[in-house]
């Protein structure tokens, strides 16, 4: 489900958090990794992937409805 | 859980902006630098939320080194593009002719509105017409423009979703109560005149996919609570009845067709359109523009599917629309390009008509004013994109500090009595137990919405939908329920949904004609009575009032 945190890295800054629009990661607590409380509710702005300061802490899967279709 | 509200929480300022998009984060900036005290509220957080989150990347705009001293033609064409007879044409004079300030604005704080020195205008005309859209690198300019408003003092409170506006005993809206997104607090604030800024309507509609609430062109956060709070407040919407449908790629439902550069083709690769023949960066396609439903059309006569084909793009122009994807705010269907290996160059993608949506919302004038005194309203509480949004916001703050200027006294409404209404509400919501969650209440609301005011539309559908959604509303403020902070949040959501799905309601029973995309199965004729009329629409004591007015 998306967003998905790689713990190892993530440092816990909290800035994903703090910026979701849709506060997909309510009751997350400061330096610690972030909870992804609301997947469902994620609307793939990107916000948290791009404003993560450390690359490839926090990464998007797009849900198989959501699929384009393509030739 | 035993909530224990702070309704003794109060701020106080000058102006209160409810909802930092561009049109609030801009009406902030004005009216601070006119002297005024100011608080921007949001549901979210400004550097990262609503239609402008992570970017736009066409501003309407007339740039005289670009369009020369014809003004008139960018106006007419914009009127024109914007089903421009629901709105005046004063209004639209006005939005234009501030335009270029504004982008010289934003350029001098660090959002870049030139390509390599250049105004660069492309997309969202055809082949012989005026360029009006300007396209610039909108990624960051949320961030940048909360610093800005930071920088002139303007105070910042995130996390509080405003439920209700205060009015104070002459009826001059004079504040607002909001509830805290995270943790069980009720705020009240108190001000000399409130910019309502909340953005669009979304979840009205059952969205593309079945069951999935958040799969939305635009962002699901912005629920039309402004419209909302200003019909409860008594002020006057307007065109809730015109439906407006977007379109864009196929299940990944995303804004900003107008950035992809290619032809829409059917499946034999014939254009659906009569404008392009090659992806051509100046264009894109414009027939999705003057025909959104031309995909719903194509499938539903078993014609379709309808491709947005950018193979054959040239590699200068694939550079650029990649640039502008990004800023776009299409890093979504770009990641998702990755993970499937999809390549615009190779891989035509499907594009679909999206749901419908009402195209309505707040009555306010090229001056941001609403119908209500010491109320203001700019951006997507109506339409105009980022452009509109940025431009009225701008004078609405203006004229919202001017307000607060010559309105000395202070308010004697100390908002106790609205604190008091909602904090109680709210400690209900969460303190029952074995009921219905928000979610039921949406599906219900998406379900009525579609079925009795949506694409067919008849006196008996809906007398028979109006009368569903009065019980799904009694039962809402009944029992809905919410387990934590975060669902009631989308508890409120409900109720401000359910308030706009009641003026759409009543709005598409009054026009009794089909005209333009508005179409009634029972009165399949246009009523010349309506030409160059709008259809307003306020809350009284018993219910709603509707009203023909003249657009001057
Ligand atoms: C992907 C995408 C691409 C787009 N591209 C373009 C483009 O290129 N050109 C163009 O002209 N337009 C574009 N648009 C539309 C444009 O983004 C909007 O018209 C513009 O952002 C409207 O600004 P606004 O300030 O009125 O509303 P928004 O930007 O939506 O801001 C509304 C704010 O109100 C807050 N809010 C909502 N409810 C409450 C509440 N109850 N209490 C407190 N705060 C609340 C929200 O959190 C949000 O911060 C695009 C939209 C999308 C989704
Ligand atoms: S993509 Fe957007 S909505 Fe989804 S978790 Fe990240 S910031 Fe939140
Ligand atoms: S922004 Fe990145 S590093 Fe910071 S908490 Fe989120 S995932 Fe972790």
């Amino acid at each position: 489900m998306p967003p998905i945190i790689n713990e190892d890295i993530c440092t816990g800054c909290g800035i994903c958090a703090e910026r979701c629009p849709q506060d997909v990661f309510f009751g997350s607590e400061r330096k610690k990794p972030p909870v992804v409380s609301f997947p469902e509710e994620c609307w793939h702005c990107y916000a948290c992937v791009m404003d993560c300061p450390t690359e490839g802490a926090i990464t998007l899967r797009t849900p198989v409805p959501m699929m384009l279709n393509y030739k | 859980m035993q909530s224990d509200v702070l309704s003794e929480e109060i701020m106080e300022t000058d102006v209160l902006v409810i909802g930092g998009g561009p049109a609030g984060l801009m009406a902030a900036i004005n009216a601070a630098e006119k002297g005024a005290s100011v608080i921007v509220v949001d549901k979210a957080n400004t550097k990262r939320s609503g239609a402008g989150a992570c970017g736009n990347d066409h501003f309407r705009a007339y740039i005289p080194e670009f369009h020369g001293s014809d003004m008139e033609s960018v106006v007419e064409e914009v009127w024109k593009s914007q089903a421009g007879w629901t709105r005046s044409y004063e209004f639209m004079k006005t939005w234009i002719s501030n335009t270029y300030d504004i982008v010289r604005m934003w350029d001098s704080w660090g959002i870049p509105m030139k390509q390599n020195g250049k105004w660069d205008f492309a997309g969202h005309t055809f082949p012989g017409g005026t360029f009006t859209t300007l396209h610039y690198d909108g990624i960051n300019q949320k961030p940048i423009l909360t610093e800005q408003a930071k920088k002139r003092g303007v105070k910042i409170v995130n996390r509080v979703a405003v439920f209700d506006l205060i009015a104070d005993q002459d009826g001059r809206i004079s504040g607002a109560v909001g509830v805290h997104a995270r943790e069980d607090r009720v705020i009240t604030f108190l001000s000399r005149a409130v910019v309502l800024s909340t953005g669009g309507c979304v979840r009205l509609y059952s969205g593309i996919t079945p069951g999935w609430l958040f799969n939305r062109a635009d962002p699901p956060h912005t629920t039309g609570d402004g419209r909302a709070m200003a019909y409860r407040a008594g002020a006057e919407l307007i065109n809730m009845e015109i439906p407006a449908r977007w379109a864009g790629p196929k299940y990944f439902a995303r804004c900003g067709k107008g950035t992809w550069i290619g032809v829409l083709r059917d499946p034999q690769d014939n254009p659906v359109g009569p404008f392009v023949e090659k992806p051509d960066r100046r264009y894109g396609d414009p027939i999705s523009d003057f025909y959104k439903e031309v995909f719903e059309d194509y499938h539903k006569s078993g014609r379709g599917p309808v491709y947005m084909d950018c193979r054959g793009i040239s590699d200068s122009d694939y550079k650029y629309m990649m640039h502008f994807m990004r800023h776009e705010a299409l890093n979504g269907i770009l990641n998702h390009f990755e993970e499937e290996g999809i390549d615009p160059k190779n891989n035509p993608v499907e594009f679909m008509t999206y749901e419908m949506s009402s195209r309505g919302g707040i009555y306010y004038n090229e001056r941001g004013e609403t119908s209500l005194e010491g109320l203001y309203a700019a951006g997507d509480e109506y339409f105009g994109g980022v452009s509109g949004a940025s431009t009225i916001g701008w004078l609405a703050g203006a004229n919202a500090a001017d307000f607060v200027e010559k309105r000395k006294s202070p308010s004697s409404n100390t908002g106790k009595d609205k604190a008091l209404e909602v904090a109680n509400m709210v400690k209900e919501i969460r303190n029952r137990k074995n009921c219905p969650a928000w979610q039921e209440f949406n599906i219900a609301i998406n379900q009525v919405m579609t079925d009795y005011a949506g694409p067919v539309r008849s006196a008996t559908l809906l007398e028979a939908g109006s009368l569903h959604l009065q019980r799904i509303k009694k039962k809402a403020y009944e029992i809905m329920q919410a387990g934590n902070q975060h669902e009631l949040l989308h508890c409120l959501e409900v109720l401000n949904l359910l308030d706009v799905a009641e003026s759409v309601f009543s709005a598409v029973s009054e026009r009794k004609e089909t005209r333009d995309k508005f179409k009634r199965v029972d009165y399949p004729y246009k009523n010349p009575f309506f030409d160059n009329k709008v259809l307003v629409c306020r809350k009284a004591a018993d219910g709603p009032v509707l009203e023909w007015r003249s657009l001057k």
